[in-house]
C-alpha cells in the first residue's frame, strides 16, 4: 500500500499563494483533483514530486521527501501539460533517454515503449522528431515516456486532454490497471473527465482544498437547480408535453426541450412524463456548468 | 551518485545540440572559418604589409633598435600567437556559452526539465551531465580551432621560410588556458541560469566574459603585456583558482527550481 501525505503544505510564488494550506492523505485507487484554471492543481502536482519546495509544512511519499529523496523516483512519474519532450530528438531518443534514466535496459525500454505506443497507436511515429508531431501525438508520446518505469505512483495533469477518444479510453485503462496496485492522481479542469471514473474527487480553488468526496457528487453539485436539455428522435406536439417544468421547446412540434430541475432525481421524472406523453428520447444532455460558478 | 545517469543526460544534451543546424550551425562554423580566413590574411599582412610597416617606422629617429632587425617571419609568430592567439582564445567562451545556456537555461525556456527533475536524477548528476554536455564538445572545438589555424601558419611559414612557426610553449600554454576557460563560462552559466528566463539572455551574460580575453591582444600590442610563457602561467593559475571558487558557487547554488520552466 502506498501513501503520499500532504500536511499543511504551502507553496508561494512571491505574493501568489499557489497551493495554500494543503493537508491530504492519499491511498491506492484513482485520485482526480479538479480545479478551474490558475487553482494551483499543476503546482501541487509538482509539490508532490518534489519538484518544488515547499514554502511551509511538508510531503511525504510512502514516508519520504520527494525533494530530498530521489529514491522515490523510481517508482514515481509525473506527466505534465507540456509534456516536457525534447524536440529535435525523436520518439525513440526521448523514451530511450528517459528509461535509461530509471535504470532501465535499450531492450527493455524498446520492448516497453513498443507495446504501449501501439496499443495508443502511436508506435509509427517512433523515428520521428517530436517536432513534428500533432499535440495528441507529444501527448502519447508523453504519455509512454511517463509509464516507461512500472511507475506504482503516477501524477498527471490532464492526460487525457487532446487525445481522440480511442487513445483517451486506452490511457483510462492503463490508469485503472496503475491504480490495482498503486496511486494514480490527476489533476483536470474537466468536468467530463471526472464523471468517467468512480473515484476519490479533490477540488481545489486558490489553492486550497475545497471539497472531498467522490466523482459521484459531482451530479448533485452540477444538477442542483440546473437545467436539462433532452433531443427527441421524431417532433411532438407542444400541446401533449406542457409542463411547468419546460423553459424552452424549439418549435410548436420540438424536438429540443429544456427543462429544469431540482436536483439529478428530477431526470428520470421528467424524461418519464415525456415517454409517457408519446416522445422518443435521443438524449438527455446537460450544460456543463463553468467551475468557478460551481464551486463559488 | 551515479555516474551512468550524467553520462546519458550529457549524450542526450550533445544529441539535441547536433540535432539542430541552428544551434550547431554558427557555433562550428563561424569558428572553423575564422580560423581558416584569418591565418591566411595574417600570413598576407605580415609578408606584404610588415616590411613596408617597418621600413617606415627604422626611418623615425626615435624608433626602437630592434624593429630594425625584424623580419617577416618575426611578425608572423608575433601575430601568430600574440594577435591570433587570444582571439581564438575567446572560442572556448563562445563554444561553452552556446551549449551551457542551451542545456541550462533551454530546458527552462523550452519546458522540458518537469520529465527530467521527475526522473531519480540527483542534483549533482543533473549539474555533473550538463557541465560535461557543455565542456567535452567546447574542448573538442577549441582543439581544432588551434590546429587549424596552427597548421595553416605552419604551411605558409614553411612554404616561405622553410621552417615551422608554431608550436611555441607560449601558444602551447595558449591552448591549456582553453579548457579552464571553458570551465569558467559554465560556471558562470550555472549560476545565471536560475535567474535568466531564457537561452538569450543567459547568452547574453555569458558574452561579457569575452571581453577580458579581448583586452589581451591590445595590452600585446600596447606593451602592457608580454603574452610569454610566464605570462599564461599565470593566467592558467588565475583560470583554476577562478574554476575551483566558480564551480563551488555553482554547486552550492544549485537548485533544481532554478531550470524549471
Amino acid at each position: 500500500m502506498h501513501k503520499i501525505e500532504l500536511t499543511n503544505a504551502v507553496k508561494r510564488f512571491k505574493k501568489v499563494v499557489a497551493v495554500n494550506n494543503v493537508n491530504i492523505s492519499i491511498k491506492n485507487g484513482i485520485n482526480i483533483i479538479l480545479g478551474p484554471n490558475g487553482a494551483g492543481k499543476s503546482t501541487l502536482l509538482k509539490c508532490i514530486d518534489g519538484l518544488y519546495k515547499l514554502d511551509s509544512g511538508f510531503v511525504r511519499i510512502n514516508g519520504n521527501d520527494p525533494y530530498t529523496n530521489f529514491d522515490v523516483h523510481k517508482y514515481t512519474s509525473l506527466l505534465t501539460d507540456n509534456y516536457s519532450l525534447y524536440d529535435y530528438l525523436t520518439v525513440k531518443d526521448n523514451i530511450r533517454f528517459f528509461g535509461r534514466l530509471y535504470g532501465l535496459k535499450d531492450s527493455e525500454i524498446e520492448q516497453k515503449s513498443k507495446k504501449i505506443l501501439k496499443e495508443l497507436d502511436a508506435y509509427k511515429y517512433v523515428n520521428n522528431r517530436v517536432y513534428s508531431l500533432s499535440r495528441g501525438t507529444k501527448q502519447k508520446i508523453a504519455f509512454c515516456r511517463a509509464i516507461i518505469n512500472d511507475p506504482e505512483i503516477v501524477l498527471l495533469d490532464e492526460p487525457t486532454a487532446f487525445l481522440d477518444a480511442g487513445a483517451a479510453e486506452q490511457i483510462r485503462k492503463s490508469l485503472d490497471e496503475i491504480a490495482r496496485k498503486g496511486i494514480v492522481l490527476f489533476v483536470t479542469q474537466r468536468i467530463d473527465e471526472v464523471t468517467r471514473f468512480n473515484s476519490r474527487l479533490l477540488v481545489i480553488k486558490n489553492g486550497a482544498i475545497i471539497k472531498d468526496a467522490n466523482t459521484d457528487s459531482i451530479y448533485t453539485d452540477i444538477f442542483k437547480n440546473s437545467e436539462i436539455g433532452v433531443r427527441l428522435a421524431r417532433p411532438i406536439s407542444a400541446k401533449k408535453i406542457l409542463n411547468k417544468n419546460i423553459v424552452y421547446i424549439n418549435s410548436q412540434t420540438p424536438t429540443y426541450i429544456k427543462l429544469k430541475i431540482r436536483n439529478f432525481k428530477d431526470i428520470n421524472s421528467n424524461v418519464k412524463m415525456l415517454i409517457e406523453s408519446g416522445a422518443y428520447i435521443a438524449s438527455v444532455d446537460y450544460a456543463e456548468p463553468a467551475l468557478e460558478e460551481l464551486y463559488k | 551518485m551515479k555516474i551512468e545517469r550524467s553520462y546519458h543526460l550529457a549524450i542526450k544534451d550533445i544529441k539535441e545540440i547536433f540535432s539542430s543546424i541552428s544551434i550547431y550551425g554558427p557555433m562550428i562554423g563561424v569558428p572553423l572559418f575564422f580560423s581558416i580566413i584569418l591565418p591566411i590574411m595574417t600570413f598576407y599582412v605580415t609578408i606584404y604589409a610588415a616590411p613596408n610597416i617597418v621600413s617606415r617606422i627604422t626611418a623615425l629617429p626615435t624608433a626602437p633598435s630592434q624593429i630594425k632587425h625584424a623580419t617577416s617571419e618575426m611578425f608572423l609568430q608575433y601575430f601568430a600567437v600574440n594577435i591570433l592567439g587570444p582571439i581564438f582564445l575567446t572560442m572556448p567562451i563562445l563554444t561553452a556559452s552556446v551549449i551551457a545556456a542551451d542545456s541550462f537555461a533551454g530546458e527552462k525556456e523550452r519546458k522540458t526539465s518537469d520529465a527530467l527533475l521527475a526522473t531519480p536524477i540527483s542534483n549533482s548528476e543533473l549539474l555533473l551531465g550538463k557541465v560535461l554536455a557543455s565542456f567535452i564538445p567546447t574542448l573538442i572545438l577549441t582543439l581544432a580551432v588551434f590546429l587549424i589555424y596552427g597548421g595553416i601558419t605552419n604551411y605558409f611559414s614553411m612554404k616561405t621560410f622553410g621552417t615551422y612557426i608554431l608550436p611555441t610553449t607560449s601558444w602551447l600554454l595558449m591552448i591549456v588556458s582553453g579548457p579552464f576557460l571553458a570551465i569558467v563560462t559554465i560556471g558562470v552559466m550555472v549560476l545565471v541560469s536560475a535567474k535568466v528566463r531564457g537561452i538569450k539572455e543567459a547568452q547574453q551574460v555569458s558574452t561579457l566574459l569575452i571581453l577580458p580575453v579581448l583586452i589581451i591582444p591590445f595590452t600585446s600590442v600596447l606593451g602592457i603585456a608580454t603574452l610569454n610563457v610566464g605570462f599564461f602561467e599565470m593566467l592558467i593559475f588565475i583560470l583554476i583558482i577562478l574554476d575551483i571558487l566558480i564551480l563551488y558557487a555553482s554547486v552550492r547554488s544549485f537548485k533544481k527550481e532554478g531550470i524549471l520552466g
